[in-house]
């Protein structure tokens, strides 16, 4: 054998070792990244299963304690804020408050997954319901802000036909998106239709009171500076009051934070939105309260059209 | 490297191939917190999370409960793969092009005139409109993807299953072999 060809051979060899040792290397890579890959299935897998689960044991619990109820709502009382009080009469139950705004997603997350449960546990005595209209959106102006408030002076208007708590549901059930304009006075007044609020008085009412949004969304861009004696007695000076009030109502860990907020006997409920059976158990160990507001009286000169219908379902 | 170095290669050169793996280290431990910390959060809260992924209302309601549970998952599989050091670069490639998603959700809510909290650490979902913070979440979010390029670039590191395999077998150790 030449010189020549030894060298050739000894370099194939070592070509062959090289080739090797890289595909050895390969092969320890593309291991490496299969069992990564695999402890990203397991845990995003594995998470999802328990995730889905368990979201699927909430719901059936809410709908096991929601099987026995006729579904037959309680009398709602309009007070004096504006506000509705719906509980069985002469109840002893805790006071459950319930402040939400209804240009607000959380607020109709709130209203899908407690919704039900809370209007059961009025009914059947175990809860003072008073539900609280705000609007922190108010604020930030036009268009989330005027959503807001032509919905929150809407809902006041339904009120004063006995049919907040439907009006309140259906509010958060076709709630638009915050970046449009949305809750338009048409629609508004189509949903009161809908719960055979037909009295050409609520349509009316509903339209003078977008009309006192869009001057309110003018009075805020010129800096709130002027005549605001446009608000006076509408229902949308009252829901602004309502939103102060809160903001007073409330200090130190009991601190009105946002909405939805729901506080029992005064005290601010943290267990979250999405826990409906511990919103309910918190509710039946607390003891009676009684709510802060007195009931509006039917023989006041309030601008309603219709104020004596505010307890029309009582009977 | 400066002239400077190359006027003094030996020194300043070693020194720096000492500490390269540890800088490579703090950057893969702090990346693998930020994301383990910001998945935790978010998948004890799924339905929070789902609430999140809604507010940049880019999907559908199915999609963004898909996100909302499965994402917070993932961040949860990629700061454990980075802690065990395994696969180290193109799960830092794979972290940097997660960012680089969260970046480009951002701006688009921001360019929507959304207000909302990005949902990044913690629920996110509608805020005031003075309260939203999109600039300081993008700078963050650019940091943490500096932080993956660090690891990415130099995936070898003390105390990762991959050195103990011997997947990245240095520059310098290379050599030696020839």
């Amino acid at each position: 054998m030449s010189k020549a060809s030894r060298k050739e051979n000894r370099e194939r060899l070592k070509q062959e070792r090289l080739k090797e040792q890289r595909r050895a290397k390969r092969n320890k890579l593309l291991t490496v990244m299969a069992v990564a890959l695999g402890v990203v299935a397991l845990i995003v897998g594995g998470g999802y299963f328990i995730i889905t689960s368990q979201a699927n044991s909430t719901g059936n619990l809410v709908a096991e304690r929601l099987s026995g109820w006729d579904k037959q709502l309680p009398p709602q009382t309009l007070q004096e804020d504006g506000s509705t009080v719906l509980a069985v009469e002469d109840a002893s139950a805790p006071l459950v408050e319930v402040y939400a705004d209804y240009q607000c997603s959380h607020c109709a997350d709130f209203e899908e997954a407690n919704g039900e449960l809370l209007n059961m546990l009025a009914a059947q005595g175990k809860a003072v319901l008073q539900l609280r209209p705000v609007s922190i959106f108010a604020a930030g102006g036009p268009p989330a802000g005027t959503n807001s408030l032509r919905a929150g002076a809407a809902a006041r208007a339904a009120a004063d036909y006995g049919k907040f708590v439907e009006y309140n549901q259906l509010l958060f059930a076709n709630q638009p998106n915050g970046t449009a304009e949305g809750y338009s006075a048409d629609e508004l007044i189509a949903w009161g239709e809908e719960l055979g609020i037909t009295d050409a008085a609520f349509a009316e009412r509903v339209r003078s009171e977008a009309g006192v949004v869009d001057a309110f969304a003018e009075y805020q861009q010129s800096g709130d500076q002027g005549d605001d004696s446009f608000l006076a007695g509408s229902y949308v000076e009252q829901i602004l009051a309502a939103t102060n009030a809160v903001k007073d109502r409330y200090e130190g860990p009991n601190a009105f934070g946002g909405t939805p907020s729901v506080y029992i006997n005064g005290e601010l409920y943290t267990g979250g939105i999405d826990n409906p059976i511990d919103l309910a158990d918190t509710i039946e160990a607390a003891s009676p309260g009684e709510p802060d507001t007195r009931p509006q009286s039917t023989d006041d000169n309030s601008p309603s059209p219709s104020p004596t219908a505010n307890e029309t379902t009582e009977q | 490297m400066s002239t400077d170095t190359e006027q003094s290669p030996p020194n300043a050169t070693s020194r720096w191939e000492h500490l390269r793996p540890w800088v490579s280290l703090v950057a893969r431990i702090a990346l693998a917190g930020v994301l383990g910390y910001a998945g935790y959060l978010k998948a004890i809260e799924p339905q929070e999370s789902v609430r999140s992924v809604a507010a940049y209302e880019l999907f559908s309601d199915g999609m963004n409960q898909f996100i909302g549970y499965t994402l917070p998952l993932f961040e949860i599989a990629l700061a454990l793969l980075l802690i065990i050091g395994l696969a180290t670069r193109y799960v830092a490639a794979l972290s940097a092009l997660l960012m680089a998603v969260f970046i480009a959700g951002i701006i688009s809510a921001w360019a929507r005139g959304l207000t909302i909290d990005c949902g990044c650490f913690s629920s996110g979902g509608q805020v005031a409109a003075g309260e939203t913070a999109y600039g300081v979440d993008i700078v963050r979010d650019i940091g943490f993807m500096l932080l993956a390029g660090i690891v990415m670039v130099w995936p070898r590191s003390p105390f990762a299953l991959d050195g103990f395999l011997g997947l990245y077998p240095d520059s310098g150790g290379e050599k030696s072999d020839e």
